[in-house]
């Protein structure tokens, strides 16, 4: 997740003319291909293989078992037409867009702006206490971050969330058989938080103070002041932050397996792990690789409809 | 909550030589039971991992310890778990030296040289950022068993070490571009080697960049969950996130002091790294201001 805050910022380092002392001849190929030769052979062999081969798996019917592993057929678009009508595919499709629009669009989105306003508050005292605080969910592993929620949505009476809801008189409730969903989504938002506050942080650094005092003095209230002048100004990052949240909580894999494995009954079978199961526990691997290939067009799609957004007003 | 809150707004109220209207105090009181809120929904997870680690009776709940490191010494003394923190230092390790030496070398090239097709080898690897990883991790799987690197430590490693190499070669790009060529030159000049000056000149003046990259790599490789999980099925190379998955799902009796003290020393590794990077950091940046 962290590495893809680089990206962007890298970005306009590529655009600026090549530095001077730069020299163009024929006698600098062997030693470019010496230094860059291995990473671009291993990037092509362990990255942009497996995304053509995908493409390829995902119109034959090849099985990691059986009589179809050793002598797979190309069925040109059976795959697909199978997927887009299989309830189960179509139920997990909507799961992850439930799961995306609740944890990443709205829950990560609106508290990472929340803490990142608020932190920018000159009058707030102890900003390294919270903000370290913040990040604590971010930096620890995937499988530390799944146990202890675990122990948060616990079934008994004693498991932190049902001492919170009990104080307000509920009953126990076994969050992650009941509502599971509900349980992925607000471990997804706890866990992306503080990679939304981080780039807002840095987006509203880039407004101007003036700007801000100025409407205060013309009588404009705290919430007009961020409506109206504060969030058009950073409406580029936000949606860049969009692309970049989206493109990781489709990602997400090991979080919600750790804590469902897709269940119960398939409720939280995301997409991420309805290619898992398909592919490697039921060993389809041409549905699997269908499926893979469905969810990266509808990633791409949300990506050109965030950058044509982000564009609109700047 | 408004109670825990109020008395840490109130100080600050006070000293104030200007007095603040009372639509700012009650503006200010609110901010801070937001941010108090926010700390303690990112904080109260870790209760249970933290106070179960060092108690000789754990459960599955949050309750008062009873203090001890006795899951710590069965965690190095159990018969399978030394291995599994073992296996993940040897991947995160090998993994991030072969991404950094790949990152040192094609960084350097993309800085100092212009060929044909850089600018398109520049953005095809950041496209690649944009890949979510379970959708391409079948056709992975499918080519390391041809490969006959399923299974296998260094076929992970590998695995790994390319999977962070875009962000390795952009970062370690832009650390070289900030180095003066005029630099290299003058040791040209003095009769050193390409290589010898890069060693020389580039290598001891690069370090925050490569230290930055270090650690997006380790972490990166530390904490990966899905490419294990699929890719290795012999239990003596399975790392510590597969470790702890199994200990999690698959036995009938869940540990669970042990599976907290295994928590908190998978956690350990990267918090370390992460404060004396940072230290390091900080302090290089420092000290090339002061020269400067």
């Amino acid at each position: 997740m962290t590495s893809l805050v680089d990206a962007p910022a890298s970005v306009q380092t590529a655009i600026r003319p090549p530095a001077p002392g730069r020299r163009r001849s024929r006698r600098t190929w062997p030693i470019v291909a010496l230094l860059l030769g291995p990473s671009a052979v291993l990037i092509t062999v362990f990255i942009v293989l497996p995304a053509v081969y995908g493409v390829w798996l995902s119109l034959t019917n090849t099985q990691l078992t059986g009589f179809a592993a050793r002598n797979p057929q190309f069925i040109g678009l059976d795959n697909y037409t199978y997927l887009l009508a299989s309830a189960d595919f179509l139920a997990s499709l909507g799961q992850t867009g439930t799961f995306l629009f609740w944890s990443a669009i709205i829950g990560q989105t609106v508290l990472g702006m929340v803490a990142a306003v608020l932190l920018s508050r000159t009058w707030v005292r102890g900003k390294g206490f919270f903000g370290a605080a913040l990040l604590m969910p971010m930096v620890v592993p995937e499988v530390v971050a799944s146990l202890t929620w675990a122990s948060v949505l616990a079934t008994s009476p004693e498991g932190t969330l049902n001492r919170l809801t009990g104080l307000f008189g509920a009953d126990s409730t076994a969050w992650l058989q009941d509502f599971p969903m509900l349980a992925i989504i607000l471990v997804n938002i706890w866990r992306g938080l503080a990679f939304a506050m981080i780039m807002f942080q840095a987006a509203l650094e880039d407004v101007p103070a003036e700007l801000i005092e100025a409407s205060r003095v013309d009588g404009a209230s705290a919430v007009q002041v961020f409506r109206y002048v504060t969030l058009p100004l950073i409406r580029g990052p936000v949606f860049l932050y969009l692309l970049l949240t989206t493109i990781s909580t489709v990602g997400v894999f090991g979080l919600v397996y750790f804590l469902t494995r897709g269940g119960p009954g398939g409720q939280t079978t995301i997409a991420a792990i309805y290619i898992y199961e398909r592919a490697l526990q039921f060993s389809q691997i041409g549905i699997g690789s269908a499926a893979s290939i469905i969810l990266l067009v509808i990633v791409l799609v949300l990506g050109v409809v965030y950058v044509r957004l982000a564009k609109v007003q700047v | 909550m408004t109670a825990i809150s109020n008395p840490s707004a109130a100080p600050v109220v006070a000293t104030r030589k200007r007095p603040l209207r009372p639509v700012d105090v009650v503006q200010r009181a609110i901010g801070y039971v937001l941010l108090v809120l926010l700390v303690l929904f990112c904080l109260v997870p870790f209760a249970w991992v933290v106070l179960s680690a060092v108690d000789a009776d754990a459960g599955a709940i949050v309750k008062f310890p009873e203090f001890s490191f006795v899951n710590f010494t069965r965690f190095f003394s159990d018969p399978g778990t030394p291995l599994l923190l073992v296996n993940s230092l040897v991947i995160a390790i090998s993994s991030t030296a072969l991404n950094l030496a790949l990152g040192i070398a094609g960084g350097y090239a993309l800085s100092r040289f212009a060929f044909r097709g850089r600018r398109f080898f520049m953005f095809a690897i950041l496209l690649i950022r944009v890949v979510p990883a379970p959708a391409t991790i079948v056709a992975l799987y499918l080519i390391m068993v041809n490969l006959q690197l399923a299974n296998t430590l260094h076929g992970l490693i590998l695995v790994q070490a390319v999977s962070g190499l875009p962000v390795t070669l952009w970062l370690m790009k832009g650390t070289v571009d900030a180095v003066p060529v005029e630099l290299e030159e003058a040791a040209w000049t003095d009769g050193s080697t390409r290589l010898g000056a890069i060693r020389r000149i580039v290598l001891p003046v690069i370090g925050p960049g490569l230290g930055a990259a270090a650690m997006l790599q380790f972490m990166g490789s530390w904490g990966d969950f899905l490419t294990p999980l699929v890719l290795l099925q012999n239990q003596d190379l399975y790392p510590l996130a597969i470790g702890l998955f199994r200990a999690f799902t698959e036995r009938n009796i869940v540990d669970w002091g042990l599976l907290a003290a295994s928590g908190i020393v998978y956690v350990l590794p990267p918090a370390i790294l992460y404060l004396f990077v940072r230290k390091h950091l900080l302090k290089s940046s420092l000290g090339g201001a002061l020269k400067g």
